[in-house]
């Protein structure tokens, strides 16, 4: 009888009740062939693999994350809550020492979604792994963690959100931003001026294969997580480098997915995307699955895999050999200014705009942090969109300063009096306070 | 008049009932090396107060397959299956004569490699030349596709229809539609193994009922999932007669007893308490199936837990806490044992006098002398201890019952959730624990009436359950039923409608067709799902799945009479 040597809990919450379209990628039949492989395989029979059910998030583990306009209930569905509530529920497994790994094979998925949040962007709505982190770091006081991002989009909604981070690291390896959405993730994006080099960014070319994808996990994500040496590791496990994948043009197979887990060792996966749900997904899965329990995965492989038609062009390998020796620069000596913004009495200033491909939303944002020297600093959000008039998030961090805290009061006390905000989220995570105004 | 007789472990009971009541009861020894005489006992104590021609059925529930399983009386069996891409199967290598082949389908029942035709012949030729007679033969996603399973079977049958090859071949797809590679596996491993003997004894029940001249009795033999199914039937499938002891006394107490809430059902025996659940008057059913040995199985079975807390259940005393059980150390002082039990605890606190108390008395006495305590604080604590540990159990499995994993967001959000509202107590110490037990869970507790051989008048009026699957892929244009080895082309438009209809008529007309008269409405839609199948921008098809079963029942209650 098989034993995992690392006991996994796998929340398996397919929300086969729950589309964004009948016809959209990300539908009720994304995970019905992977739950067919899973219990065909008898995943959860082998001593040490455990499934369980999914929690539901609360407004309030949202608004840790994000900032909702005009609320959380208006972005996010109730699938959106169960997805981030699966990811709780992995977190508090592990924490709690119930299991040495979870897995959140949840949809839909999150890692596009921002700090702001007015809608869907790249078929997510909130962050799914950001409100885990969130969750743990109130709950468990966590502070290092390292997020590794392997699907094949770039995370640019968890890149957002911990921008100004020192304490996540956030890695992301993805098929170049120049071939696909949603167009960044190159590496001069390497984090805000509090946290420069705790965002790596890893574009791959086209064509990459497990050779290229291992060897940027080698060269780059394995070196940076030994010196950073982070409490717990979160696997953005997205799917879609695969050779299979309709939207994409990777050539990862199972056996590269399965590889990456088995060498990662993270504590925790989440899925991302992944849409060829037939030719895919099962097998990727699966071999998550098997690597994350220490099991043998070698018998994971896809029915129409030809190793021949894989092979990595020598192009390829050279260029993501180039990638590699330059990137970990960005993490070990990381450059002295951020990329873009603008420093003004104390506060940091970043103008963007945003367009939310899957709800076609506008947004046009004015991000400034507060450069206290003493604290995380004070966060304040001007934002406004084709579906908001302008909007305000303001949030004092964990362990603010004195200072901080009551600038962060007296903003808002202001903010209402004017009158110029249609909606005000504010955040007071050094005393818990969760209020929105404006309704 | 109906007949039950339950073979169990240590006793076969056996009862005659009609809708007046038991019209005749008995209970002699099991002799565990000849079962067909216990059988034939207990139906000549019972012939003895009953009019042979007014009997019309026979339900049997027997440790038969069990015991030969427990006590290593199988026959060896061929394994040969076809598992593709995934989890090595060697993994679940059961015997010696297993046999991994290559092939595969994958999981929409699309033959992702075909299979070695030599390779094949191979694997048959090494056992049947090693004297193997028995096989068993599973495909991943045979439920999908039973195209390797037939493949591989008429190899060994060396295409005959009569199959000289082989006596018996239990394809995996037969065994139902669920999916579960190493399930099926050791399903049609065990079905195999105990195929000759059951079927032996099948063939001596029928000749001892001649004999009896009750060649008229229509037999059925009871599952572990609550029903029961006929013999002829039972023949082919002897594994589904496995562990259905403890199912016979759940389906008593749904006889004796009017259960319409939530309720937790209670038997004390020596060595364990079993607990079973029932949702709205109904048993629960395990989601997976029951583990044979070590080895998970597809056989399903009514969910039932057992603690090792019973009568005869030692008491000990550690750190000043007072515990009862795990540990069997039985029987009680009171009938003749050394180490002080349940029963000694209930006879010291003066709540029942069975066998010699005064004994009890005293061993109690010494165990409480020797940890400084009085001795009736001890039995009452004892009882107490018990009944908690019971209470611990069932809420655990409740708990356990309502975090089960779910699929949709609507079951997850509104699902219903059991919370029990009664308590029905049989067993041995079943009216003395009653208080105790009412008082942990502050609910209403009940013990039936003729608790005592609730086991066989549960398998006296047990009806047949029978389950099965039904998979469309309307871009495939196919239907089909793994357990009938149905297939049927179907239109582009064929809908969950009719699926629905199509399963139940299929059920209800397999089971007619062995004698089992059922009406329409008895059978119930357990899942009906219809997924889109989408390439692109453009629906190709649906992939329909419903599964339909006849819900375990009894024939007739027996509450409300007298």
């Amino acid at each position: 009888m098989l034993k995992a040597k690392n006991s996994l809990g796998v929340i398996f919450f397919p929300a086969f009740d729950w589309s964004i379209s009948p016809t959209h990628p990300e539908r009720e039949e994304r995970l019905l062939y992977t739950q067919d492989q899973l219990k065909e395989e008898g995943l959860f029979d082998i001593e040490g693999v455990h499934e369980y059910k999914p929690g539901v998030a609360s407004i309030e583990d949202v608004e840790r994350a994000h900032f909702c306009f005009p609320d959380v209930d208006a972005v996010a569905t109730r699938s959106h809550l169960i997805a981030a509530g699966g990811a709780i529920t992995a977190a508090r497994l592990v924490l709690d020492k119930v299991q040495d790994r979870a897995f959140a094979l949840v949809r839909p998925p999150g890692h596009h979604a921002m700090k702001v949040v007015h809608g869907a962007r790249g078929f997510c709505n909130i962050n799914t792994e950001a409100v885990m982190i969130e969750w743990l770091r109130e709950h468990y006081g966590i502070k290092r963690i390292a997020v590794v991002d392997t699907d094949c989009h770039h995370g640019d909604g968890t890149q957002d959100i911990y921008w100004h981070d020192p304490d996540v690291l956030f890695l992301s390896m993805h098929q170049d931003g120049r071939t696909l959405y949603p167009g960044s993730g190159f590496p001069k994006e390497c984090g805000g001026p509090t946290a420069l080099g705790r965002t790596i960014n890893i574009p791959l070319p086209p064509g990459t294969s497990d050779e290229g994808f291992l060897m940027a996990l080698d060269q780059v994500v394995l070196p940076i997580l030994a010196d950073f040496q982070p409490e717990l590791i979160i696997n953005s496990a997205g799917q879609d480098n695969h050779f299979t994948d309709p939207i994409t043009n990777m050539n990862v197979s199972a056996q590269g997915y399965a590889e990456l887990n088995r060498r990662l060792a993270p504590h925790i996966a989440v899925l991302e995307g992944g849409y060829a749900i037939q030719g895919a997904l099962p097998y990727v899965n699966l071999g998550i699955c098997l690597a994350m329990a220490g099991l043998d995965f070698g018998g994971v492989r896809e029915p129409n895999y030809d190793a021949e038609r894989l092979r990595q062009p020598k192009k390829v390998t050279d260029y993501v050999k180039e990638v590699c020796d330059m990137v970990p620069k960005l993490y070990f000596d990381p450059p002295k200014e951020p990329k873009d913004g603008v420093f003004a009495d104390n506060w940091f200033v970043r103008r963007k705009n945003i367009y939310y491909d899957t709800d076609e939303i506008t947004e046009a944002q004015t991000e400034m942090l507060h450069l206290c020297g003493q604290c995380r600093g004070l966060l304040k959000i001007e934002s406004r969109s084709t579906n908001n008039p302008l909007c305000l998030g303001l949030e004092i961090p964990r362990g603010a300063c004195d200072s901080c805290r009551n600038m962060g009061y007296k903003i808002l006390e202001e903010s209402q009096l004017k009158g110029e905000f249609r909606y005000i989220q504010f955040v007071n995570r050094r005393d818990k306070e969760y209020v929105r105004y404006g309704f | 008049m109906l007949l039950g007789i339950d073979v169990g472990g240590t006793h076969t009971d056996a009862v005659a009932v009609d809708r007046n009541g038991v019209a005749a009861a008995c209970k002699v020894r099991t002799d565990h090396r000849d079962l067909l005489a216990s059988v034939r006992g207990a139906l000549e104590n019972i012939l003895g107060s009953v009019d042979r021609s007014k009997i019309r059925r026979l339900n049997l529930s027997t440790t038969l397959s069990t015991n030969a399983i427990v006590e290593g009386r199988t026959e060896e069996v061929g394994v040969l299956v076809s598992a593709g891409p995934g989890i090595d199967p060697y993994n679940s290598m059961l015997c010696r004569h297993f046999h991994a082949l290559s092939g595969s389908i994958d999981h929409r029942g699309t033959e992702a490699k075909r299979l070695d035709q030599a390779e094949i012949n191979a694997a048959v030729d090494g056992c049947l030349n090693a004297g193997i007679r028995v096989f068993a033969v599973v495909g991943k996603f045979s439920t999908r596709n039973p195209r390797h399973e037939n493949a591989i079977r008429l190899a060994i049958c060396r295409g005959e229809a009569q199959c000289a090859g082989a006596d018996f071949v239990t394809m995996g797809h037969e065994l139902g539609g669920r999916l579960n590679f190493p399930r099926r596996t050791a399903t049609a491993f065990f079905n195999g193994a105990v195929w000759r003997l059951y079927n032996r004894f099948a063939d001596a029940v029928e000749k001892t009922l001649a004999d009896l001249q009750l060649g008229h009795v229509k037999v059925n033999v009871l599952k572990a999932d609550g029903g029961t199914f006929p013999l002829a039937l039972s023949r082919k499938l002897p594994v589904q007669s496995i562990f259905s002891g403890p199912a016979a006394s759940v389906m008593g107490i749904i006889a004796l007893c009017d259960i319409t809430h939530d309720s937790v059902i209670l038997d004390i025996g020596g060595t364990t308490t079993d607990i079973a659940i029932f949702a709205a008057g109904a048993p629960l059913v395990e989601q997976d199936g029951i583990h044979i040995g070590s080895h998970p199985t597809l056989v399903r079975a009514l969910k039932v837990r057992s603690i090792g807390i019973g009568g005869d259940s030692a008491l000990s005393v550690f750190q000043g806490a007072v515990r009862v059980g795990p540990n069997r150390l039985g029987p009680a002082v009171a009938e003749g044992g050394v180490t002080p039990t349940l029963v000694d605890a209930l006879n010291a606190a003066g709540l029942c006098s069975q066998g010699d108390a005064e004994a009890s008395r005293s061993a109690v006495a010494d165990l409480a002398r020797a940890h400084g305590l009085e001795p009736g604080d001890l039995a009452q604590r004892a009882v107490q201890a018990a009944a908690e540990s019971i209470h611990e159990a069932v809420r655990e499995l409740v708990a356990e019952i309502n975090d089960r994993p779910v699929y949709t967001i609507h079951e997850l959000l509104e699902g219903r959730r059991i919370v029990p509202k009664k308590v029905y107590v049989m067993g041995g110490p079943a009216q003395v624990m009653k208080m105790p037990i009412f008082r942990c869970f502050q609910l209403s507790t009940e013990v039936p009436a003729d608790f005592a051989v609730a086991n066989a008048i549960g398998a006296a009026l047990t009806r047949s359950t029978w389950d099965l699957e039904l998979f469309a892929d309307t871009e495939k244009n196919m239907l089909f039923i793994p357990s009938l080895s149905h297939r049927q082309n179907i239109p582009r438009t064929y809908s969950l409608e009719e699926a629905k209809k199509d399963a139940v008529n299929h059920l209800l007309a397999h089971l007619g067709g062995l004698g089992v008269v059922l009406d329409n409405s008895e059978a119930q839609i357990t899942q009906a799902v219809s997924f889109n199948m989408v390439d692109g921008q453009s629906t190709m098809g649906r992939n329909i799945r419903v599964k339909c079963q006849i819900k375990p029942g009894v024939a007739f209650r027996l509450t409300g009479r007298g």
